[in-house]
């Protein structure tokens, strides 16, 4: 190059053009436009902006703190903004409810928000057809349907249903329908535990305390799953998790139920109950009931039962908490409260003081099925919803969208198809949280702040600034809306104005309080349904509520459909559990049809066998089965079709109420789940020690495998025949033959010390950058993680950040398998080919109960990649596109891989990840980011081509930012500086990232745990993941029988 | 070449060792123009080939379009299955290069151990070599998930300085695949210089193929001095192929052992592959010989005598397998290695038990029948031994490549396998790709060496000379064979 242009300088000439320098300008050309005319691609202009907005750096990223709007309780999240795309979604370390965790359901906040199904503007029914139009046309036919509505007089029976919330807007919107004349909205919630709220507010005067599990020594769950579903999980399961995390005072779990939820499979003993007999659970542990007469009613047996009572009563202060939706919800709620009152937990262990706010004001199913009657009755003049679809999450028996066709006209808010807007007249499509303003108060005495991270992706109004515009232009309402939208409305509301709101909105959360206490709403005559062991059938029907997906609310967004179900490891599908001896009786294997016969209806759908059932019941999770929700949401199946319409006395819908006629169907449809064997199979991947043997440092019980013989459900589909019947035989940690060693940290091993391997020459003066002295001090490093499996619940809200931060494409979808004679199609088509590219995957061992007993203790392991020190991937690579960085990372140059797939042949973990497709090429059938989702991307991480190898990379685009910005700081990196996605979601905190080489970082004081172990440390692997067991509380010897 | 080229010598002359029975008789074959004639009237082409070369193009045409769809989809059209990932495009791999095995054993390693049967099977044997290389080669470029930068894997100077990873067996692949393709693409052609002189000098022949085949035959003359230097070379590459033999497939074996892979971690590797290769090498060299010599009327070149020799050394190489085969059993029991011992445990009941089964009947119990002389001696019985070797050694590679990968250390990764049609398609590309070549490989060039026929077969009597003398001063019937006997 430089001679070349030397020589140009040379040759230049006054008098003209030379010879030489004409021709080089014609190749040069001819060149450029050769090249030019060979790009396929269409050429695009990258242009800066001119005036750059404020706090706008190309490539910096900007922090807004905002509220989580995916379920009731309101949780702070702080929206990371790049170039005015909102990329990633962190819990707020201010908010007092979450404290910096968010859970699955949070982080795909963002797939909401880039629905590729999301409606593009307004729509209004032209001809019976939905059709585009334009904000003041579709405002004025809003204006002029109210008015029509009020000149009729039918304003009195005009309704709102808006998605609940917490906060200013229902009391915004309920002075907006005063205004027209019509009544207060109903505040709709089909996942909350309606039964629970009504009970709570009887005993303890607020709809959600606050579960202080920390002073607890006991806590029973009757149903309860308050780390799916129940409540507000994310302070609950923080709160569960740090109680567990002290082992001096952790409480016992016990869970009564029958299904093992999430929450189940974390409980130290399960007592799996029939269906509808939890009374008789809640009176004998209050001593109303013989052990024996319970025994009876649940079918447990009466010693365990009785040493259940005795502990019950022996251990002081306890928490009990009910659930589960049963016909009988409120009464065993009622029960369970009066329990709490007579051990004197309430304000010890329960504070009502320090409760969610979230669930207050809700209206029940109940008063949603009499407006089925009322629309039935042509009752309801004008239908509006908001984000609710009870069109869906009503039981189909209730009848609601049949009753939506008699409306005269129904106005629909919501933002995406589903099931009630597709019915709609006219739909005003509303902003996302994450594009609008508002507040919630998700703790008596907080404000959690909202505001828009970024401009509408759409053509979307934010529905309160509709209802200040659409009032503005009514004479009647005008003089009440001064404020040109709604958040001048909100500043003018907030203490202190729009200084105090500018100083909190950093910090996303202020103190103050913005409603007054509210009472119940009145419940109408509700339809109890009978108890269930009147009902007919062969099985208990057991429904709950799908831990991601919810009651529907989630079904369009390919990572929680994608993201296996914590308990089932179940995605994109809709399988009815049983218990394994149950389906053995009926000549059932994984994936064998049943018909499931109700008085509602019936249902057809593969059986999955699942050792957490109780024996005589059937479970199927709602939420999938949309018929008009978005081409995610068509997975699966809706068994609300087949839920009779009963409730329980507080108006929910009872979604354990009926027995079903279960029949083999024939027929066959293979489970799309990512579970092999859930076995360990004695490899001692997930283990645990006893509490009793922790305290006296004693090395414990372990590992792998309890003895005897596997019932055969165990594995996955296709479990290899040989690990059914096969006996191992009982072991330590230790493979036999191995002399017994001490843990070896590895984290400063000197295999990984010298990242050139023991064949690295321990005299070289040349290690370049793996020498600890180079400037650089990379070498110095060594990148870890602890997680600690005592901590450790399962929820897999790890795995949803790892889908946001690294732009891991969904897989699951029917139109991503291959065009040409596929052999196996329909949702998750791919992953029954294993092929899903979670980083971060969850492992769900079990242990004991190979009887088919509820004797039986799950595991949770997050596995991702444990970057070896000496690590088995790298030496294999042929073309060095995995390599061994200096600070003890193991690196992935996608650029450089060939897809030999010979490092993930040779992983002993199995974290590596090929792309069998094309999944980031639009031109794909399987792209899996269809516009806009493809907004979401983190432009720090290459978005992996066809044909190449992919794993967890430990974020190292954010240790490279932290290091970068250090040094532009010119300081060193502080302890505890940033972490990975994966641990900073986490919420029960339960993974830790760190510079393992600098004792200041925890992650160094937290691998000296005495608990400590590496995965497949006999491998010589030196791996950077230290895992600490799992703590395990049995059942208390009880004095006298020792 | 050729060293038995005599009838048996008198009784009271010491016996060479090693001389075979089947080696010194090829009493149908009178004179040398008898086997210009014959072996040289093979390479007429018929309606037959033509109807097989486009079936052979058919199937290629197949397995060519599978992977133009494989290469512009991504490898998940391919039935992979992960951890399972590797299936039947490396389990092809290495069945097509232990084929190749066999027609280096026996061109080079019999000829030096002088084991004469190997005079009519060696050209064919060694034209399989190189065209079973040719298609093995083809799938590790085949496999990879961006098959367009297969040269990153070679070693060539660039302007990164970025060099391949020479820890990797993969590299090693490159070059023993490389190295075993020049070798014994040499050996053949050295081996065919003087039959291509033979078609050279052929009447009638059309001047472009005149021209080729001087071209080719360098210039062959027939001289002393041409024949003494040819056989020295021969000798030499034989001897440089010998070791190749064993070298080429055990690094082939190192893509597994050098793997911590239960059933993939073990030593006994590159000695059971070399053996399993030559054994389904030899089963291959039946499935194509046994037909050739009926279609072409060669079965008094290709004796049942030749068959029989054969059919010997694939039975003892059936039983080293089958030995290889029970010390892994062994070494999994006797290691305590839980991960190795359940994974054992898994190949033979698990399930893939329909797998392995297939893989020590076709591969230890159905050879055992050659211990019959009878059975031996049958043409048809060796046929369709061979193909149920072809069979068992297919399932051998996946009974090694798939349940090991698919019954890791991790239990909660433990799938299933099954291969798509493309797998299917590709995998008959592969035998369309190996028979085009052999099919244009028999019509154009002998299938059975004419020199060295020539050389056992008694030249005609010369009145001048009625006899030869030995270094011992005997006297002999006929004139001895000099040329190329060992110069």
């Amino acid at each position: 190059m430089s001679s070349d242009s030397e020589q140009t300088t040379v040759t230049v000439a006054p008098n003209g053009v030379k010879r030489r320098e004409f021709l080089k300008v014609l190749g040069v050309s001819t060149a450029a436009t050769t090249m030019l005319g060979c790009a396929s691609e269409k050429v695009e202009k990258l242009i800066p902006y001119l005036v750059s907005p404020d706090e706008t750096v190309p490539g910096v990223s900007t922090y807004y703190a905002t509220t989580c709007r995916e379920c009731s309780a309101g949780c702070g999240v702080i929206a990371e903004t790049r170039d005015g795309r909102t990329i990633k979604l962190e819990g707020n370390p201010d908010h007092p409810l979450n404290r910096g965790a968010l859970c699955a359901r949070g982080q795909a906040a963002l797939q909401g928000l880039y629905n590729p199904d999301r409606y593009r503007g307004p729509m209004a029914r032209k001809n019976g057809k939905l059709e585009r139009v334009s904000w003041d046309e579709a405002l004025q036919i809003f204006a002029q349907k109210l008015g029509e509505t009020r000149s009729r007089g039918g304003a009195g029976n005009a309704v709102f249903i808006n998605q609940h919330e917490s906060g200013s807007f229902p009391g915004f919107l309920d002075a907006w329908l005063a205004g027209f004349g019509m009544p207060a909205h109903l505040s709709y919630d089909a996942g909350a535990d309606h039964a629970v709220i009504a009970a709570n507010r009887q005993s303890y005067g607020v709809a959600w305390p606050k579960l202080d599990f920390r002073a607890a020594r006991l806590v029973v769950s009757i149903g309860a799953d308050f780390l799916d579903t129940w409540g507000a999980m994310v302070p609950q399961q923080l709160d569960f998790a740090d109680a567990r995390a002290n082992h001096e005072t952790a409480p016992r779990f016990i869970y009564v139920g029958p299904r093992r939820s999430l929450t189940g499979l974390n409980a130290d003993q399960w007592i799996d109950c029939r269906p509808g007999s939890e009374m008789a659970i809640v009176r004998m542990l209050a001593g109303q009931m013989p052990v024996d007469g319970a025994a009876q009613a649940t079918g447990v047996s009466a010693a365990t039962l009785d040493a259940f009572a005795r502990e019950f009563a022996a251990t002081t202060p306890s928490i009990v908490v009910a659930g589960g939706g049963g016909a009988d919800g409120l009464e065993v709620a009622l029960a369970a409260n009066a329990l709490n009152q007579s051990k004197g937990n309430v304000g010890s262990t329960i504070k009502p003081g320090e409760g969610y706010l979230g669930f207050d004001r809700m209206a029940s199913p109940a008063e949603l099925r009499s407006l089925v009657a009322r629309m039935n009755a042509g009752g309801v003049s004008l239908l509006m919803v908001r984000g609710a679809n009870p069109a869906f999450t009503l039981p189909k028996a209730s009848g609601f969208a049949q009753a939506m066709a008699k409306v005269p006209f129904k106005v629909s808010f919501s933002s995406y198809p589903d099931e009630t807007t597709e019915a709609a007249d006219l739909i005003l499509p509303d902003h996302h949280s994450l594009e609008q303003w508002g507040d919630a108060e998700p703790v008596r005495g907080t404000i959690s702040l909202q505001q828009p991270a970024m401009d509408p992706v759409f053509d979307t109004r934010a529905t309160s600034d509709v209802l200040i515009s659409v009032a503005q232009k009514d004479p009647a309402s005008a003089a009440r809306y001064p404020n040109p939208d709604y958040r001048t409305w909100l500043i003018n509301r907030f203490p202190g104005g729009a200084t105090a709101l500018n100083a909190a909105l950093p910090r996303g959360v202020a103190a103050g309080s913005l409603n007054e206490p509210t009472t119940a709403r009145p419940v109408p005559a509700v339809q109890a349904g009978a108890p269930i062991a009147q009902s007919s059938g062969n099985m208990y029907l057991v429904l709950y509520p799908h831990p991601f997906i919810g009651d529907g609310r989630g079904a369009n967004k390919p990572w929680l459909q994608e993201i296996p179900d914590p308990v089932t490891k179940i995605c994109w599908q809709t399988v009815a559990e049983m218990h394994p001896a149950t389906a053995e009786s009926m000549g059932l294997a994984n994936g064998d049809l049943v018909d499931i016969k109700t008085a509602a209806g019936s249902l057809t759908l593969p059986v999955l066998r699942y050792p957490g059932m109780q024996r005589e019941t059937i479970a199927i999770a709602t939420g999938r089965g949309h018929t008009n929700s978005g081409r995610y949401a068509k997975s699966g199946f809706n068994p609300l079709e087949i839920l009779p319409a009963a409730e329980d006395r507080a108006g929910g819908i009872a979604f354990v109420s009926t027995k079903a006629n279960v029949t083999k169907a024939g027929g066959y449809a293979h489970i799309v789940t990512t579970e092999g064997s859930a076995r360990q199979h004695g490899r001692g991947i997930a283990r645990a020690i006893a509490i009793a043997d922790l305290k006296a440092d004693r090395p414990g019980y372990d590992s792998g495998n309890a003895h005897g013989s596997e019932i055969a459900q165990q594995g996955g589909p296709e479990t290899p025949r040989g690990e059914q019947h096969e006996g191992a035989a009982a072991h330590g940690e230790e493979m036999p033959g191995d002399a017994p060693h001490e843990f070896l940290p590895g984290l400063r091993s000197p295999v990984a010390n010298d990242a050139q391997g023991e064949q690295g020459d321990q005299r070289s003066n040349h290690k370049g950058m793996y020498d600890p002295n180079h400037w650089s001090g990379m070498g110095k490093r060594r990148w870890a993680m602890t997680i600690d499996l005592s901590r450790c619940t399962g929820c897999a809200a790890c795995v949803s950040a790892c889908y946001a931060e690294n732009n891991i494409p969904t897989v699951g979808a029917d139109w991503q398998v291959p065009q040409i004679l596929p052999d196996r199609t329909g949702f998750g088509a791919n992953i029954l080919r294993s092929r899903e590219m979670a980083w971060i995957r969850i492992e769900r061992y079990y242990e004991g109960g190979e009887d088919g007993s509820a004797n039986f203790d799950a595991r949770f392991v997050p596995m991702m990649c444990q970057h070896c020190g000496n690590a088995p991937c790298e030496p294999v690579c042929p073309v060095y596109a995995t390599y061994h960085a200096p600070d003890g990372l193991n690196v992935q140059v996608y650029n450089r891989c060939v897809g030999t797939r010979y490092c993930s042949n040779n992983c002993p973990y199995k974290v590596r990840y090929f792309n069998w497709f094309g999944y980031g090429e639009p031109a794909r059938p399987q792209y899996a980011f269809p516009e806009p989702l493809n907004w979401q991307l983190n432009p720090d991480v290459t978005v992996r081509g066809k044909g190449v190898m992919e794993k967890c990379s430990f974020c190292v685009q954010r240790i490279r930012e932290a290091e970068n910005l250090a040094t532009l700081e010119k300081r060193p990196l502080k302890p505890d500086e940033f972490t990975t996605a994966c641990a900073a979601s986490c919420p029960s905190r339960a993974i830790v990232f760190g510079d393992a080489a600098d004792d200041n970082w925890s992650v160094t004081q937290l691998a000296k745990d005495a608990r400590a172990y590496h995965v497949f440390e006999e491998l010589n692997t030196y791996t950077a993941v230290v895992y600490l067991k799992k703590v395990n509380h049995p059942a208390p010897v009880p004095a006298g029988r020792a | 070449m050729a060293i038995a080229s005599r009838p048996l010598p008198p009784r009271d002359e010491p016996r060479r060792p090693n001389l075979a029975r089947a080696d010194i008789q090829l009493p149908a074959v009178r004179d040398y123009e008898q086997v210009d004639r014959e072996i040289v009237g093979t390479l007429r082409p018929t309606l037959y080939w033509f109807i097989g070369l486009g079936v052979a193009v058919f199937f290629l045409l197949i397995g060519i379009s599978a992977w133009m769809y494989q290469i512009y989809t991504g490898l998940g059209v391919a039935g992979y299955n992960p951890p399972v990932m590797w299936g039947v495009y490396i389990i092809t791999f290495v069945f097509w290069i232990g084929i190749g095995h066999a027609g280096t054993l026996i061109s080079a390693i019999l000829y030096l151990f002088r084991a004469g049967f190997r005079t009519t099977i060696y050209r064919c044997a060694e034209a399989m070599t190189v065209f079973a290389v040719m298609t093995a080669a083809l799938f590790p470029i085949l496999h990879l998930g961006r098959p367009w930068k297969f040269f990153w894997l070679i070693p060539y100077p660039n302007w990164r300085y970025i060099w391949p990873q020479f820890k990797s067996p993969l590299v090693w692949d490159v070059f023993a695949i490389l190295t075993y393709f020049t070798i014994s693409s040499t050996f053949l052609f050295i081996g065919l210089i003087p039959d291509i002189a033979v078609l050279r000098d052929r009447e009638n022949i059309s001047p472009i193929r005149k021209r080729v085949f001087s071209v080719l035959s360098l210039g062959w003359r027939n001289t002393d001095s041409e024949w003494r230097h040819f056989a020295r070379a021969y000798l030499f590459l034989a001897a440089f192929s010998t070791p190749l033999v064993l070298s080429v497939h055990s690094v082939v074996s190192f893509d597994f052992a050098m793997a911590l892979t239960p059933g993939w971690h073990t030593t006994i590797f590159p000695p059971y592959f070399v053996a399993g290769a030559i054994f389904s090498g030899m089963g291959m060299v039946f499935t194509i010989i046994i037909p050739l010599r009926k279609w072409f009327g060669l079965r008094h070149y290709v004796t049942i005598n030749h068959l029989d020799a054969a059919a010997k050394l694939c039975l003892f190489t059936s039983l080293v397998v089958g030995c290889a085969y029970m010390s892994e059993w062994f070494v999994a029991w006797y290691s305590g290695n839980e991960a190795e011992q359940q994974f054992f445990a898994n190949r033979i009941w698990g399930q893939w038990w329909w797998a392995s089964a297939i893989l020590y009947t076709c591969n230890m119990v159905l050879p055992l029948t050659l211990f019959v002389q009878k059975l031996r001696r049958s043409a048809a019985w060796l046929f369709i031994i061979s193909f149920t070797i072809n069979i068992g050694m297919w399932f051998e590679r996946f009974v090694i490549v798939v349940p090991s990968l698919s019954h890791e250390f991790e239990p909660w990764q433990w799938t299933s396998y099954r291969p798509t049609w493309v797998d299917y398609a590709i995998l008959c590309g592969s035998f369309g790709w190996f028979s085009m070549w052999f099919m244009l490989f028999i019509k154009q060039l002998p299938v059975i060496a004419i020199a060295e026929v020539k050389e056992i077969v008694p030249p005609k009597l010369k009145t001048a000379h009625a006899h030869g003398v030995d270094p011992s001063g005997r006297h002999f019937e006929f004139e001895p064979d000099t040329p190329g006997e060992f110069a």
